[in-house]
């Protein structure tokens, strides 16, 4: 499978912060959504700033579109579009000189395109976008970002601080957009629901590190945590075990195949697993 | 690039707007009455308060994400400090339009309003000078201190700018003998100077620019 974006153990060092972005590696697929989930401060947005060059990396390598990006590489950024958390935009533009600023930048930009999402997703015309909401403004920031025919679409946290009704509007616009096979979405969030209804794999960070990436369906189907008895749970090979939580009366454990699990370990209460349990798991867990 | 000046051109508007209305009312004011002294201030003001109000759109940019958003654009790291070094420039233009107006009206009604019509010349070459000096010196500062520190660092600049010119100045006046060779070469070597300057400025942004991270 040909891959739109692929990073290989990318690191990032941050002297001040003590903070460090180590080995970084997945890939997107083209056609595909790729979710990165993350607590605050695991790195989602300096994997990102490594992704678009906003951030210089120490190491490892970043392909977009089979090749490394570099400042003068201003095509290869026609084909991106990309939204961050919050004003991506000053306040003292309204939607029309957007238009005009983004018109003289993108050789493709589609101008009818543009009015339709604007018109679409109901955003007044001509007010600044300071007296828009915070609903408003990332709608603004999507429209502008789909609006240059991009290939794909980087979105860090655009999609936090929206309502459920308006956050489902945008899942649906993305949703729309992948159905292009070479178009594909690289969403940051921290909100696993969304990531539940629209990615088809999903990157866990933590501290810096990639805990893992597995395919959603992967790990609808097949990932599943045991409810373990402390008897039990020292009953359990370790190779099963990718990462275990110690609660009050039982051992929650993080299995990679569920049913298989289910034939070795008899008497053992196996629940499905949702993103938010396997995140806590990951990374309040410990592992063996 | 174009969409880069439309976008510098709107940040400024939003300052210059205001900036304009006063310039505009100062020099009725100015035109109104006979003061030297109160040419010299417009004059000086003029070159001054474009030059802040263009300065100022870079840090505008970072009260979003706008500054870093662009990095994410089909445009290279050079051209975004150039569509900055340009907007001095197309504002420098407009503020001698300005003050050239105010000038000519105040000449037109009470004739030459300086002691010898050559003083013009050292009050725009002052003026050009003190607006190019602050971009030259304010651009880069501006890369290395980060947005959060740009308010003391226009004032760096415009005092950087200020001291340069007075030491140029006086420089040539106790090299040259007093008279007209002493006042054009003074403002020629302003002019000159100035703009060596900030194009000097432009490769060192530049550099400096392409290694800041967001």
């Amino acid at each position: 499978m040909e891959n739109i974006l692929e990073l290989q153990q990318v690191c990032k060092t941050f002297p001040k912060s003590n903070f460090a972005l180590e080995d970084v590696s997945f890939s997107l697929p083209y056609g595909a959504i790729l979710g990165v989930v993350g607590e605050n401060g695991a790195g989602k947005t300096t994997t990102i700033g490594c992704i678009l060059n906003t951030i210089a990396k120490d190491r490892g390598t970043v392909k977009l579109f089979g090749k490394e990006m570099s400042d003068a590489d201003t095509g290869m950024r026609e084909k991106i579009g990309v939204v961050y958390d919050g004003d991506n935009f000053p306040a003292y533009w309204n939607a029309k000189q957007l238009c005009e600023i983004m018109e003289g930048l993108y050789s493709q930009w589609d101008h009818s395109l543009f009015w339709k999402y604007v018109e679409k997703f109901q955003l007044p015309v001509k007010q600044n976008i300071k007296h828009y909401s915070r609903g408003m403004t990332m709608k603004l920031a999507i429209a502008a970002a789909l609006s240059h025919h991009p290939q794909l679409l980087i979105l860090d946290e655009a999609t936090s601080g929206l309502d459920p009704v308006m956050r489902d509007e945008m899942l649906d616009v993305f949703l729309e957009f992948v159905q292009e096979e070479n178009h594909s979405i690289l969403l940051s969030s921290h909100i696993t629901s969304d990531l539940e209804k629209v990615a088809d794999y999903i990157t866990f960070i933590h501290n810096g590190r990639l805990i893992m990436t597995v395919s959603k369906n992967d790990l609808v189907y097949n990932y599943a945590v045991m409810r373990c008895k402390e008897s039990q749970f020292l009953a359990l090979d370790p190779k099963d075990i990718i990462a275990y939580r110690k609660r009050d009366f039982q051992i929650d454990v993080l299995v990679s195949n569920g049913k298989e699990a289910q034939k070795k370990y008899n008497g053992v209460v196996i629940d499905h697993v949702c993103i938010d349990e396997i995140m806590l798991l990951l990374v309040k867990g410990e592992r063996v | 690039m174009k969409g880069l000046l439309r976008n510098n051109l709107y940040a400024t508007l939003s300052n210059a707007k205001i900036f304009s209305a006063f310039m505009i009312l100062f020099g009725i004011f100015a035109v109104a009455v006979i003061s030297q002294s109160l040419q010299i201030g417009y004059v000086m003001i003029g070159f001054i308060g474009f030059s802040v109000a263009a300065i100022t759109v870079a840090k505008n940019e970072f009260t979003s994400k706008w500054g870093k958003y662009k990095l994410s654009l089909p445009v290279k790291r050079a051209e975004i400090v150039k569509s900055l070094f340009l907007n001095q420039i197309i504002w420098l233009l407009v503020g001698t339009i300005i003050v050239g107006a105010e000038m000519c009206l105040s000449w037109l009604f009470h004739g030459c309003p300086f002691d010898q019509p050559i003083d013009i010349l050292t009050m725009f070459a002052l003026g050009v000078s003190m607006n190019l000096f602050m971009g030259a010196i304010f651009f880069p500062m501006f890369y290395i201190g980060g947005e959060e520190k740009s308010e003391v660092l226009i004032v760096i600049s415009l005092l950087c700018a200020f001291g340069i010119d007075f030491a140029i100045v006086s420089a040539v006046n106790d090299l040259l003998e007093p008279g007209t060779v002493c006042i054009v070469s003074g403002a020629i070597i302003l002019m000159i100077g100035s703009a060596l300057a900030f194009a000097l400025s432009y490769p060192l942004t530049v550099k400096i620019f392409k290694r800041r991270e967001w």
